[in-house]
């Protein structure tokens, strides 16, 4: 080590042929080193360097800090090696030890449920004529984060959407990533934007398969089926109605689907399904008859039009099952287009909107003083002109001196103060009891949402007032459901029985679970009944007050009412409620229909706007129900004492 | 020193061919047998899983978007292709031609990173791309890293007058000075884009270079100092974009998944924790399928590999990572002349960083840089490079006058 430099030719054999000195020992502190000539590597430096004697030769210099390449390429390749273990480790680390809880964190990210949801059940009419279904539809959504061109994406949206273009931007510029812009589309419509959603022309753009309710016949019964809308997680809700009574059933059980799927919410192809299926909802068959309801709710619709009235109710009904045939309101509304709907005309208003009911209402004090043996058809009554009773006054409609009439004339010329001497002997505590057995002032038992059970106010608190003038129906108020009911009770010979809305609930594997009909209950003897139902019949006879309620070829039992109307805006007395309710064919009833209009401002008598509408529908009704003419007329009944008539 | 042994091993043919005159000797020995072929298997097995790992990871993507599966394949075979031919270009021409063209290759490399601050487009934050027809992009950064490691060795490896002794090898302050500023204007170019990863690439190849060509440690351990400092403030007074800081500063967080950044660490490591042993099988990695982990064919794609190839996979491409760096060491140590050194310093301390910055960000113990992992992530400007970087290699070593197969 100590020989002087060498010129490379010389230098004799090298050591082992170029084998790199691994020892340390070698290695020299620069190149320029004069000392260590095998070293091979620094040949070139030695070449150079030929010749000239080191300058401190025997010597291992250690000059300037000049670093040696050699052994910085040493440090170097221990360092890259240290880095290559910490990795390593690092990688051993991962996927040996903390594997197992970054595995299943990986899959429980992975694992995604989906609903499949259950096809909700569908509403139909007695006759299996569906009135409510589900439907495939389409939803449109937007990332407004992903839009590029919003203009342009609303342009190509707006006539496959049929929404104006400016009705769609506002909703592509919220902040959010997930926006409906229309939902409940036809499937067909969804395929075409889904056309331009994978042809990519659509960014930001998507297409979700949904179910939609579809009521085909649009408005009809309505009030009765009401409405759904999107609840938690995009399930169809019922929103009122029957939708909303039989909700649950209607609405099945949802399946879910757990797959693994990517970042994007896509299903792994290679990964495993598991699948739960979906029950559907039961279906709901309702006692209506969609017929009856068309011409119910026609014929309503147009006289509350003709009568410029607020509103119009009817309702029809079986006396003996109580089964609903129809209960119709004007102005309805359009259960596939909520969002249009005026809130006012989505309820049911025979069951939900209670009315004064007026002389309706005179038959539940005729028919307890018959049942008591007080009175008969033909008990005379003296009718003065005004009736004082305490500080007030009470008058007939039409102006009177003092008239000599029958009970029965009392009833079909809709006297008050005929009405209210006839309650005064049968006294309060009776009427009270009639008018509770008859139904009045507690809910139907239809159990339809939102129904008011009307107000009468317990005996006890009745005031002088009242008592005279609840036994003609004012002072008190009632559902036109329970109205229809107190004659569906005469007309079923005296017998009460619940009104039934749905006839059955069919469950999805065919099973038919039927709503058992009422027992029902006797309010009055069967021949109080008879002898009520006869009067009745006075009253579209040509001496009572709707005539216009008769039906050639049958007998119509009925009774008109022309209320004074509490206007909720001052709590006064404003308007009238015209209506009219009877049952046909008196012989043998089998149709009870009840109109009622309120606050009509062409005509207010209800024998002259309410009994047309009872007669329209209730020809309809009859011949629908292939009821069979009366063989006989209408016995006639001494009404009018002065007049022998 | 002169056992019998060298004898044996040093035909007397040969040393009398060597004794002629420099660079004879190498005819002796055919190009092929004097490539480092350890150093080309490791590459080509690193390349061929990469583009396997490619297919794999946008595979799901394209199938999604209804394009074609191969798409990155063609495009990743395509690049290499280019590749190839660059890496055989380069490692052609004799490297010692390469100190004439060098301020030419310097030059053009600036021109190319101005070119992207003016018509360059901007991906993931960084305006680092020039897009071309084809759907390919030119990423000019990572020619510059080839640019500048020819330039610094032909500065830092230059024959240098010495006032004392006349002639020395190892650089002086001047020297030293001359490489930095050679090295700031393209660092300054790369910051404005800005890529810090690619800034950081330099900064440790300049080190590295600095520290193998002999340069006074003062510098090296000084330049050390202050990029530690430099790293400090730029930390403390937040010089940086907040994301950028983020990403440096993620990694030593425990709760992670606050941040975009977070998120994609904590992706990759699910992903690679899910690849257990063997691994799920090309193809068939869920996290990978999934595409949970974004940017999964190029600054993330070890998560690929540690997925679906699993430990064995995943070790396997550190160990052959090492086998590269192993290689290029050897080679620097043994050009045999301080040009040939400094340019395998260089490409190792290049392959070296990108390589452990780009795993260890994967594994959640590196900031998160975009850099890519060489060989196989995807990328044409990457592969090109980095082909261009083992073409220096092999012409270091074809050129080296050690024989190789004395080793």
């Amino acid at each position: 080590m100590t020989s002087p430099p060498r010129a490379p030719g010389r230098g004799g054999p090298r050591p082992s042929a170029g084998h790199p000195p691994r020892g340390t020992g070698h290695a020299p502190a620069r190149f320029a080193a004069s000392e260590g000539a095998a070293d091979r590597h620094v040949r070139y430096v030695d070449r150079r360097g030929a010749g000239r004697p080191p300058t401190r030769p025997g010597r291992s210099p250690r000059p300037a800090r000049l670093g040696s390449p050699r052994r910085r390429l040493r440090v170097a390749a221990l360092g890259l090696l240290a880095f290559l273990l910490v990795i390593a480790g690092r990688l051993t680390q991962l996927q040996g030890l903390q594997a197992a809880s970054y595995a299943h964190a990986a899959e429980l990210q992975r694992r995604q449920t989906t609903t499949l949801p259950a096809v909700r059940g569908s509403v139909t009419d007695r006759a299996g004529a569906v009135l409510a279904t589900d439907v495939d539809a389409s939803a449109v959504y937007a990332d407004p984060f992903a839009i590029a061109d919003k203009a342009r994406t609303a342009d190509l949206l707006a006539p496959l959407l049929r929404v104006p273009a400016a009705q769609l931007v506002p909703k592509m510029t919220g902040s959010g990533r997930f926006v409906y812009l229309v939902r409940g589309l036809d499937p067909a419509v969804g395929a075409k934007i889904n056309a331009l959603v994978v042809k990519d022309a659509l960014p930001g753009i998507g297409v979700l398969p949904e179910r939609r309710r579809l009521y085909p016949s649009g408005t009809l019964a309505s009030n009765i089926l009401g409405f759904t809308h999107f609840g938690d997680l995009d399930q169809i809700v019922g929103g009122g109605g029957i939708e909303s009574m039989y909700d649950t059933l209607l609405r099945g059980v949802d399946g879910t689907r757990t797959l693994e799927a990517d970042s994007a919410g896509h299903a792994i192809p290679s990964a495993q399904q598991k699948e739960k299926d979906a029950v559907p909802g039961s279906d709901v068959r309702l006692t209506l008859d969609r017929d009856i309801q068309w011409s119910a709710q026609t014929a309503i619709t147009q006289a509350v039009k003709q009568t410029a009235a607020d509103t119009g109710t009817v309702v029809v009904m079986e006396p003996g099952t109580g089964n609903i045939l129809a209960m119709a309101d004007a102005p309805g509304f359009d259960p596939n287009n909520v969002a249009a709907a005026n809130p006012d005309d989505m309820s049911n208003l025979a069951t939900s909107t209670p009315y004064e009911p007026g002389s309706v209402n005179k038959i539940i004090t005729m028919a307890a003083a018959i049942n008591r043996g007080l009175v008969t058809p033909s008990t005379p009554v003296t009718v003065p002109p005004v009736l004082r009773v305490g500080s007030r006054t009470f008058h007939d409609a039409e102006v009177h001196g003092t008239e000599h009439l029958t009970v029965a004339g009392v009833l079909a010329e809709s006297s008050n103060i005929g009405t209210v001497e006839i309650a005064q002997k049968l006294g309060s505590p009776a009427l009270a009891r009639a008018l509770h057995a008859f139904g009045l002032g507690s809910l139907t038992g239809v159990h339809f949402p939102g129904e008011s059970s009307g107000v009468l106010p317990a005996e006890s608190t009745w005031n002088q007032a009242q008592a005279t003038t609840i036994p003609f129906g004012q002072g008190m108020s009632a559902t036109a459901l329970q109205m229809a009911s107190v004659y569906a009770t005469i007309a079923n010979g005296g017998v009460r029985v619940t009104p039934r809305l749905v006839a059955a609930t069919i469950a999805p594997d065919g099973t038919v679970d039927p709503t058992p009909p009422s027992a029902g209950t006797r309010v009055v003897t069967a021949a109080t009944a008879t002898t009520v139902s006869r009067m009745l019949e006075q009253v579209t006879s040509a001496g009572g007050t709707a005539p216009l309620a008769s039906i050639s070829g049958y007998r119509v039992a009925g009774k008109t009412g022309t209320a004074n109307r509490v206007d909720p805006t001052c709590g006064c007395y404003r308007g009238y409620v015209a209506s009219f309710v009877g049952f046909a064919p008196a012989d043998h009833p089998k149709v009870v229909v009840e109109v009622v209009l309120d606050n009509p401002k062409q005509g207010h008598f209800g024998g002259d706007i309410a009994a047309p509408v009872f007669s329209k529908i209730m020809s309809f009704a009859l011949a629908s129900e292939g009821a069979a003419p009366s063989g006989s007329r209408s016995p006639r009944m001494v009404l009018n004492l002065d007049t022998g008539r | 020193m002169t056992g019998p042994d060298a004898l044996r091993s040093s035909p007397v043919v040969l040393r009398g061919r060597f004794e002629q005159g420099r660079g004879r000797a190498v005819q002796r020995h055919s190009v092929p047998r004097r490539l480092d072929w350890l150093l080309l298997v490791a590459v080509a097995v690193l390349t061929v899983v990469g583009l396997l790992l490619v297919w794999s990871a946008t595979r799901p993507q394209e199938l999604t978007a209804g394009g074609d599966p191969r798409a990155f394949l063609k495009k990743d075979l395509i690049n290499l292709a280019v590749g190839l031919v660059l890496g055989c270009a380069v490692a052609a021409v004799d490297y010692r031609i390469l100190r004439a063209y060098a301020p030419f290759v310097y030059l053009v490399s600036l021109l190319a990173l101005m070119a992207v601050l003016v018509v360059g487009t901007t991906i993931n934050g960084a305006h680092s791309w020039i897009l071309l027809p084809a759907g390919f992009q030119l990423q000019p950064s990572e020619f510059a890293k080839v640019a500048l490691i020819v330039s610094l060795a032909v500065i830092l490896g230059a024959k240098h007058d010495d006032q004392r002794s006349g002639v020395r090898v190892t650089p002086g302050d001047r020297d030293v000075l001359a490489a930095l500023a050679l090295a700031v204007v393209p660092m300054g170019l790369i910051m404005l884009q800005p890529d810090f990863g690619t800034v950081m690439v330099f900064v440790f190849v300049i080190l590295g270079m600095l520290a193998v060509s002999g340069a006074p440690s003062r510098w090296v351990v000084g330049l050390i100092i202050c990029g530690v400092l430099f790293g400090g403030a730029i930390l403390q007074f937040h010089m940086l974009k907040p994301y950028q800081e983020a990403r440096l500063t993620e990694f030593v967080k425990s709760n992670r998944n606050t941040t975009s950044t977070g998120y994609n660490v904590d992706q990759a490591m699910t992903a690679i924790a899910n690849g257990g042993f063997t691994g799920r099988g090309l193809f068939h990695g869920q996290q990978t399928q999934g595409q949970f982990v974004p940017e999964q064919q190029t600054d993330f794609v070890f998560s690929v590999a540690g997925e679906e190839l699993g430990y064995v996979g995943a070790g396997g491409i550190i160990l052959l990572l090492g086998v590269v760096m192993w290689r290029a060491l050897s080679i620097a140590a043994d050009a045999g002349e301080p040009f040939g050194t400094l340019i395998a310093t260089g490409v190792v301390c290049w392959f070296a960083f990108q390589s452990f910055v780009n795993i260890g960000m994967t594994l959640g113990i590196m900031p998160v840089t975009g850099l890519p992992l060489p060989f196989v992530s995807y990328g044409g400007s990457a592969m090109f490079a980095n082909m261009m970087g083992v073409g220096l290699l092999q012409n270091v070593r074809l050129r080296s006058r050690t024989d190789p197969h004395a080793l």
